[in-house]
């Protein structure tokens, strides 16, 4: 019993991780895609650095990602 | 490779008497880029040439014709001869034509709106038995027409209305499941009558559009259905007409257009120039590979009275960018068009993107099925759309290295075919590791070359201090990591002493800046970033079997359920390639972008673009 609880609340844990990360840079994103559209429209050519911008925030999912599978495989 | 073309710079002066020779030879020659001239107290710009005017009338006409007649260039060209006075009375003729067609068609649309407005209208009168003279304005009699709920609602107004006075009409009809009523009235009573309309729920349709017609209702409507029919058939007939204009002069507009932007564009070239009263002064910047030539060419059509100077570039000069590659290589100076142009002086990473943009997205995509799905895809594409080669060129590669990797972890479609070399699915923390190790590379390599753009610029010392600050702290955080681990047998002091170096060059090397990158140990935060790497790849690899999972299930049950098996599968996949492709291609993008070119990328240069040449 102890057992699936300690999994359950590694799975719920691993789960946050990357829910919790991701809602995060999905937030940052937004703010910085809508400003990076905004200079594009006016400036075609600044689509390189408008996705350099963009996806800037990404990490923090990558982090969250690796914390999840860290915790994922505890041995407990 | 790595270094762009080499670069000259060049000026040409002369007397004005020989300037359109210049400007044409130079526009054949299409080697110079021309550096434009901005108004000083030396020289002012040159002016146009004598024709540009009339050009530019002419080609503004011809683009109105070509949006006006809705003409896509579809690469149809015929053989025109290039006499500007024969193109200019084509085109004025047929301005004229399309421009009276247009007038035409208005007016039809005209007449047919407003017969389609007395249409409806009578298309509600007709319900009702009442000559269309009725309608037209009297003194002494009210007139009220529109829609009530139903027919009880039309009875109460009546019985009302007889309690009121006698004078008074009231038609009614079922018109559109509601009931139309027409009201004549004694206009003393208007008011009243208002008063009990209102009250019964009565909304007013006034009838503009039949004015002053008269007689039965059928009649008229019969004569202005036939009208109409007209009135379509003709306009269907000027269609034609323009179509078959369209037809006639579509490959005469796309070739003259662009013949007379090109001259147009040699007529407008002296803008740029630095001119006086009598000579004029040409600056800019030709590949020194084809310098001589060009300058035997302009020495020839001058006859002698031309000056020419030329240099090759000084260390301050903003030389504008040819970017020098392989052939295969060639299609990824698409990234640095998306991006920015390196400087003249700084070393141009197309090479590395072009040895590594596939791997990271073989790495991330790495299936066989998926792998040669795409290469497929991307190849028919190609074909289909040759403008945009280069970018499917980079997608081909891409895919196709997507598949060597597919063969090393053994995916077909999500099902692990054989024995693999690493399983992506399985050995999560191998992949982790080994694609961490290939971020530290990369970065590595992306410090080197910081290494030797800053040594060209500003010297050993400062490369040291800026560039291999970086690799001292990465030995240094290695150091004590793996003592800490017990895997080596070293003092952590030495790893300190390291961190302890790395501070200290970092500071002398980029100030404060550098102190706040330590502190944030911003190389490990990329190197930790191509984790996505393996990420990607183990999503794209679950969503697979998940798919494969659930299409077997539904082989299992048998009959009509294998129909939504293989749904399940072409949907699935489909999908699961698309999302794929998608965060390979953006992912692998980033790497290069963020990670790599944030360790020694200027750019911001100007890339080179001849005169004359056809920019694509």
């Amino acid at each position: 019993m102890a057992t699936e609880i300690t999994s359950g609340l590694m799975a719920l844990a691993a789960g946050a991780a990357i829910g919790v990360s991701a809602i995060a840079a999905a937030w940052a994103e937004k703010e910085i895609g809508v400003a990076a559209v905004g200079a594009m429209a006016e400036k075609e050519e600044l689509f390189g650095k408008g996705l350099v911008l963009t996806v800037i925030p990404e990490t923090i999912v990558i982090f969250g990602f690796v914390i999840a599978i860290l915790i994922l495989t505890l041995k407990y | 490779m790595l270094t762009p073309y080499q670069m000259s710079s060049v000026i040409i002066t002369g007397p004005n008497n020989i300037l359109e020779t210049i400007i044409k030879e130079l526009h054949n020659l299409k080697v110079l880029h021309i550096v434009e001239h901005s108004k000083n107290e030396l020289a002012d710009i040159g002016r146009p040439l004598d024709k540009a005017g009339e050009l530019s009338d002419a080609l503004v006409k011809i683009r109105a014709l070509i949006s006006t007649l809705n003409i896509k260039n579809e690469g149809e060209k015929i053989e025109l001869k290039k006499d500007f006075l024969e193109i200019e009375s084509t085109v004025k003729k047929l301005s004229q034509e399309v421009n009276s067609n247009l007038e035409d068609f208005k007016k039809v649309d005209d007449l047919i709106s407003k017969s389609t407005a007395v249409k409806q209208e009578l298309d509600i009168l007709k319900h009702i038995d009442v000559p269309l003279e009725a309608f037209a304005h009297y003194k002494s009699l009210a007139r009220f027409t529109g829609f009530v709920q139903d027919k009880n609602k039309a009875k109460s107004i009546q019985t009302e209305l007889s309690r009121l006075s006698e004078k008074f009409i009231l038609f009614d009809s079922p018109v559109k499941r509601k009931n139309f009523i027409a009201l004549f009235v004694d206009s003393n009573i208007k008011e009243k009558v208002n008063g009990v309309l209102q009250k019964n729920g009565f909304s007013p349709v006034i009838f503009t559009a039949i004015g002053n017609l008269e007689g039965n209702t059928s009649n008229n409507l019969k004569k202005i259905e036939e009208e109409t029919a007209k009135l379509h058939n003709e306009r269907e007939k000027l269609r034609m007409r323009n179509e078959s204009l369209t037809q006639e002069y579509k490959g005469f507009l796309l070739t003259a257009e662009e013949l007379l932007s090109e001259q147009l564009e040699m007529a407008e070239a002296p803008l740029m120039f630095a001119s006086t009263q009598r000579t004029f002064l040409i600056r800019g910047w030709i590949p020194t590979e084809d310098l001589h030539k060009s300058i035997d060419r302009l020495n020839k059509v001058g006859k002698g009275s031309v000056y020419i100077q030329f240099e090759p570039a000084k260390k301050k000069d903003k030389v504008p960018v040819k970017l020098k590659n392989p052939k295969i290589a060639k299609p990824f100076e698409f990234f640095l068009d998306l991006y920015s142009m390196p400087t003249y002086k700084e070393i141009d990473p197309t090479f590395f993107i072009f040895l590594t943009f596939p791997i990271f997205f073989g790495i991330m995509l790495g299936d066989i099925g998926y792998g040669l799905t795409s290469l497929i895809v991307f190849w028919l594409l190609k074909r289909k759309m040759p403008k945009a080669r280069n970018f499917f060129n980079v997608l081909i590669l891409a895919s196709f290295v997507s598949t060597l990797f597919g063969l090393f972890f053994a995916e077909f479609f999500g099902f692990e075919i054989y024995h693999p070399v690493v399983g992506r699915e399985h050995e999560i923390f191998k992949m982790l590791f080994i694609v961490l190790a290939i971020g530290a590379a990369h970065v590595n390599i992306g410090l080197i070359v910081g290494f030797v753009n800053i040594y060209k610029d500003h010297g050993l010392m400062a490369a040291v201090y800026e560039k291999a600050s970086w690799i001292v702290l990465e030995l240094g955080v290695a150091t004590l990591a793996l003592s800490y681990f017990k895997k080596i047998e070293i003092h952590p002091f030495v790893g300190a002493v390291f961190l302890l170096l790395s501070f200290l060059m970092l500071i002398k090397g980029e100030g404060i800046k550098g102190l706040i990158e330590f502190i944030s140990m911003g190389i490990f935060t990329n190197i930790l970033s191509y984790a996505r790497l393996m990420a990607i790849g183990l999503s794209s690899v679950v969503l697979a079997v998940i798919i494969n999972d659930s299409a077997t299930e539904f082989f299992h049950r048998g009959g009509f359920f294998i129909l939504i098996g293989v749904l399940i599968l072409i949907v699935g996949h489909t999908i699961n390639i698309m999302l794929g492709l998608l965060g390979s291609f953006l992912h692998s993008l980033r790497l290069h972008y963020v990670e790599f070119f944030s360790k020694f990328f200027h750019g911001s240069a100007k890339k080179y673009q001849p005169f004359g040449a056809v920019q694509e």
